[in-house]
């Protein structure tokens, strides 16, 4: 009997040590899961500024060489789709940059790790989003660039990207939403 | 060791091996979303490399860039199976098969990333290839059958469907028929 109350006790330390094992390992796994995908927030945002900037280089270009297209060219309609495209995608990179950093300004006052870790994806969702308009406004100028140079061999090809990379960014905006909509609904329970 | 003692052991390991298994495995359905929009994200940086490249003329450039795109294409597919797959599962309360499926998808946003960098299996190289020439009729280039596609993929706006109601309303109105010529009703 003896025997029998010192094994349940061994197994009863055994037991707490492994629930303090496990839940310190968790926390500390958990802090290491919110310091990493914190930092790669932080990249997604530097990384989608250097694409919003190019963006803006891109479109001050764009003024120009827009005014280098006749206006009798038959593929003006596109570029009044592309530019009203580029316009569009232009706002949506800004609103989404500037959404971002206030999420990743918000991740180091947060109340624990699971809302900071929540903060850091929504940032680098939103950064993403940002990086997709940024494109999309890129590829819209590369589309007039091609016109007012006439490379119409090019025109194809980037027409199809550019409706490729629209239904693309389009499905980022999407799944931020979706992100958002998880997030609001782990806190409304 | 006596049976109770085993007993108590086993339920011990048991214990803390579940405890391990769900702080460290539960499925985050708001994370799974976050990698799928990334792999978009990189689809879109795809393309401006690919619409870039059809800029500069060089035709090796080209080529490659679409290699890349295409297979950023597959993987984004594959992810958006396996987020499907895993929102199934969970609904189901199979928490296995969701993480399996969320396993799937980090591994689709890896490939993305790595096609997007050139990295690209020869297997999706000749599945991508192989599905373009499965395409008949690609009157809009490899694989893509039928009028080239319009910025908005809004089908009236095609060119394809402007030409048809051109055409139809021209012949109404060539056949000298129009609206206001109906016969009478005998009232």
């Amino acid at each position: 009997m003896i025997k029998h109350n010192v094994t349940i006790g061994l197994v009863a330390v055994a037991l707490v040590g492994s629930v303090t094992f496990c839940s310190t390992y968790a926390q500390e796994a958990s802090a290491e899961s919110a310091s990493t995908i914190s930092s790669q927030a932080q990249a997604a945002i530097a990384n989608a500024e250097v694409e919003v900037e190019k963006a803006r280089v891109a479109i001050e270009a764009g003024k120009q060489i827009i005014a280098q297209i006749p206006s009798d060219s038959p593929l003006m309609p596109d570029v009044a789709q592309v530019v009203e495209a580029a316009s569009e995608n232009w706002k949506i990179a800004i609103d989404s940059l500037k959404g971002a950093k206030e999420s990743a300004s918000k991740i180091g006052s947060a109340t624990n790790e699971s809302i900071a870790n929540d903060y850091a994806l929504l940032a680098k969702v939103n950064a993403g989003v940002a990086l997709s308009g940024a494109k999309v406004v890129q590829i819209a100028l590369t589309y007039i660039d091609a016109i007012a140079a006439e490379k119409t061999e090019a025109l194809d090809i980037i027409r199809t990207a550019m409706q490729d990379a629209l239904a693309s960014s389009s499905q980022v905006q999407f799944n931020y939403e979706r992100v958002k909509t998880l997030i609001a609904q782990k806190y409304s329970k | 060791m006596t049976k109770l003692s085993k007993y108590i052991i086993g339920s011990t390991c048991t214990i803390a091996g579940l405890m391990v298994s769900t702080s460290m495995a539960a499925v985050d359905p708001a994370t799974a979303a976050g990698n799928l929009a990334e792999i978009g994200s990189i689809s879109v940086q795809a393309k401006a490399n690919l619409s870039e490249a059809a800029n500069g003329g060089n035709v090796d450039d080209i080529a490659e860039a679409g290699k890349r795109s295409d297979a950023v294409d597959a993987a984004m597919a594959q992810a958006q199976e396996a987020f499907s797959e895993m929102e199934r599962a969970l609904a189901n309360g199979d928490e296995d098969t969701a993480k399996s499926a969320a396993d799937d998808l980090m591994a689709s946003l890896e490939k993305a990333a790595d096609a997007l960098n050139g990295v690209i299996p020869e297997e999706v190289v000749n599945a991508v290839k192989e599905w373009k020439e499965s395409k008949k009729n690609t009157g809009g280039g490899a694989g893509r059958p039928y009028d080239p596609p319009n910025m908005y993929d809004v089908p009236w706006n095609s060119r394809l469907m402007r030409n048809f109601y051109q055409n139809h309303f021209g012949n109404n109105w060539s056949s000298g028929v129009t609206p206001g010529d109906r016969d009478a009703t005998p009232e």
